[in-house]
């Protein structure tokens, strides 16, 4: 189990004649995740979604705050000892492409991790090779195929896979996905969804899942969470499907009535909500972060600031204070 | 629902074939190709990576470049001719004046090292503009109508604007010089899903405003579903099925529509009805010669399929090349008139 608690994150920039300015990435970022667990962060660029992944696989440093593993504080480690745990946390990014090293065959990829667990293990050579196609098996390729090729020989589905094998190498308890399969083609973007899924069901392990796209978060399983963020806050979180066809926040709404909907197939939400442009990022931060877009704002909105909480006696928690129920969402076009 | 305009041309693309020339031979990456695109309409290609479709789009300008080539066919638009025999300073007149590209990835085709009013210039100066000052009038008219400040875009870098803003000066670029036909090469990708669908409902309604005959290539199905009258679908250097959007959303016929609807993931309905389609999208050099381009991947594979070539038949509106359709349609041969414009539901 990992958990973090107030996370925050402030990005310096450097080089300005006018001196630093200071662009917050997180602002006090509360986070749980089971064993065997799925999560799945969403929201548009910028958001800090990215960030927040990274942070969580010990990958980027943080302001303030706590993470902890199992119950272990990571900063009471050493930074020996964090790394240690850290390492049951794998990270799988967007591109397949530059994950792997061109000039080596899939052999040799999975081969040089293989080697050191199976020093640290002490386990025999010819586990090795077992264990590398053992594990290409679990990602859905074959081994006799995929072994003495190069990345390049390989398409984008089967790229992500082997970094997947590849990351399963070391036994992690927690994989985090992040826009794992926005350059995979489309129709072989929901093999890679299962794939993960699987991997919950089979090995245990969780998955924190970063994306852009709605939709997809509901593939890795449906008893997930969903953590919408923007500008650095949570403002919504709760069961997938309930804040995907509930939602109350409306930032998720105008995430979800962004959603192009196929027509024939489906009818729009009838209450579809479109947020005014983004605005200047260098506006002073009072009060709620998404009034200035929000159709819905009220003088409150401007003057307090909202916390995550059931207020209003919502499944999920929500940042807002006129939480209200909107029909944004498609739904499927009775077929003649 | 917009009403043919007198100022929209048509499109007639005939019989379209590209090849590339590879160690392996001239391979074709757009083979046989027949569309229409219907005056005052939005025409939408959709295809996976190595489907032809941003070939296809590059033909509309005859600007597929070496090793490829326009081996044979012809892409008619109303007023201007075959583009595909135009050549030199005609063709390059061509570009701008008549058929406006907004090129994928629109935000990093823009110079860096000057302003975006610099390089409007420039591209008033290059096609012989006379009235400069009018040209910066209309493009910030443009700018303004997609809801920036246009004075503001004008004076600034690309850097200065965000990824929504760069696609609209894109967008601008390929309009201000009064062309009525517009390619849109992957319009929002790279964009975040609300400055998605703000891009989409601004192309939508500049397209209709202006009476465009508009050609959009994604990969993204949802944004063809969005915006466009017409759907048309590529596979393999393919055109496998096109017809009204509607129509062919809610009852695909070509197997690869169905598959490619079934593996995109949804936010409502049963998960486990959605599944990924088996194998992998053909590229250039393993696009099969002989027989359906689909058949690897496809769940009612016929013998036929192996060394036939799918007949293309024309059903209603639709038009679809699989054998599976055969004996329901008409044979392409015997069609005369073009594709009509699908019934909208309000």
């Amino acid at each position: 189990m990992i958990t973090g608690k107030g996370i925050t994150k402030t990005f310096r920039q450097r080089g300005s004649m006018l001196g630093a300015r200071e662009v917050p990435a997180l602002r006090g970022v509360d986070f749980s995740m089971e064993k065997g667990g799925a999560v799945s962060f969403i929201g548009e660029s910028g958001c800090g979604k990215t960030t927040l992944g990274r942070i969580l696989a010990g990958l980027e440093s943080y302001d303030s705050g706590e993470i902890a593993i199992d119950g272990v504080p990571m900063s009471s480690l050493s930074h020996r000892q964090r790394q240690s745990h850290f390492r049951r946390i794998q990270l799988i990014h967007q591109d397949p492409y530059s994950a792997l090293n061109p000039a080596r065959t899939i052999h040799q990829t999975l081969d040089a991790p293989l080697t050191l667990r199976a020093k640290q293990t002490g386990r025999s050579r010819s586990w090795i090779d077992e264990r590398a196609e053992e594990l290409l098996g679990l990602v859905g390729l074959d081994p006799g195929y995929v072994l003495s090729r190069y990345p390049h020989q390989l398409s984008g589905g089967m790229r992500q896979r082997v970094v997947i094998a590849r990351a399963l190498t070391v036994d992690p308890d927690m994989l985090v996905a992040d826009e794992a399969t926005s350059m995979i083609d489309v129709s072989l973007r929901l093999g890679i969804l299962a794939l993960l899924k699987d991997l919950r069901d089979r090995l245990g392990v969780s998955v924190l899942f970063i994306t852009h796209d709605v939709a997809t978060a509901r593939y890795i399983g449906l008893d997930g969470e969903l953590y919408v963020i923007y500008r650095g806050q949570v403002v919504e979180r709760g069961p997938v499907e309930t804040v995907i066809a509930d939602p109350v926040h409306p930032y998720t709404q105008s995430l979800l009535s962004a959603i192009p909907v196929l027509h024939g197939l489906e009818v729009p939400g009838a209450e579809r909500v479109t947020p005014t442009e983004a605005i200047d990022p260098n506006r002073k931060d009072t009060g709620c972060l998404f009034a200035p877009r929000c159709p819905f704002r009220t003088d409150r909105c401007e003057a307090e600031t909202p916390v995550l909480g059931h207020d209003g006696g919502t499944v999920q928690e929500h940042a807002c204070f006129h939480p209200r129920r909107r029909s944004v969402v498609a739904t499927p076009a009775v077929q003649a | 629902m917009p009403v043919t305009d007198k100022r929209a041309p048509g499109v007639r693309i005939s019989d379209l074939s590209v090849v590339y020339r590879t160690g392996a031979g001239e391979l074709p990456a757009v083979r046989g190709v027949d569309l229409e695109l219907v005056p005052g309409t939005i025409t939408g290609v959709v295809g996976e990576s190595g489907s032809g479709k941003s070939t296809l789009a590059l033909s509309m300008l005859n600007a597929v470049q070496p090793p490829g080539r326009i081996r044979s066919g012809s892409v008619d638009i109303d007023g201007l001719g075959d583009v595909v025999t135009l050549g030199g300073e005609d063709l390059r007149k061509t570009r701008g004046r008549h058929v406006g590209y907004v090129f994928q990835a629109a935000q990093n085709s823009l110079n860096p090292l000057k302003t975006i009013g610099k390089q409007l210039l420039d591209l008033g100066r290059s096609h012989e503009v006379d009235d400069l000052p009018g040209l910066v009038k209309e493009a910030r008219s443009l700018l303004d109508r997609m809801g920036l400040d246009g004075a503001r875009v004008l004076d600034s870098y690309q850097h200065e604007l965000s990824g929504g803003m760069r696609q609209r000066v894109g967008i601008m670029l390929a309009l201000v010089l009064n062309a009525h036909v517009v390619v849109l090469d992957e319009p929002t990708t790279a964009l975040d899903m609300i400055t998605q669908a703000t891009i989409l409902r601004i192309i939508r309604e500049v397209h209709e405003e202006r009476g465009l005959t508009t050609l959009v290539i994604t990969h993204d199905l949802g944004v063809v579903a969005e915006i466009a009258d017409r759907l048309a679908v590529m596979y393999g250097g393919r055109l496998v099925e096109q017809g009204p959007t509607r129509e062919v959303l809610g009852a695909p016929r070509h197997p690869y529509t169905r598959g490619l609807l079934q593996a995109i993931p949804r936010l409502v309905g049963d998960i486990d009805e959605a599944r990924a389609l088996p194998g992998r999208p053909p590229t250039l050099g393993t696009i099969p010669p002989d027989g359906c381009v689909f058949r690897e991947r496809c769940d009612v594979r016929m013998d036929v399929c192996e060394t036939g070539e799918p007949p293309v038949l024309t059903i209603g509106p639709r038009i679809v090349a699989c054998h599976t359709a055969a004996g329901e349609g008409e044979q392409k041969e015997t069609v005369t008139t073009g594709p009509t414009r699908g019934e909208e539901q309000a």
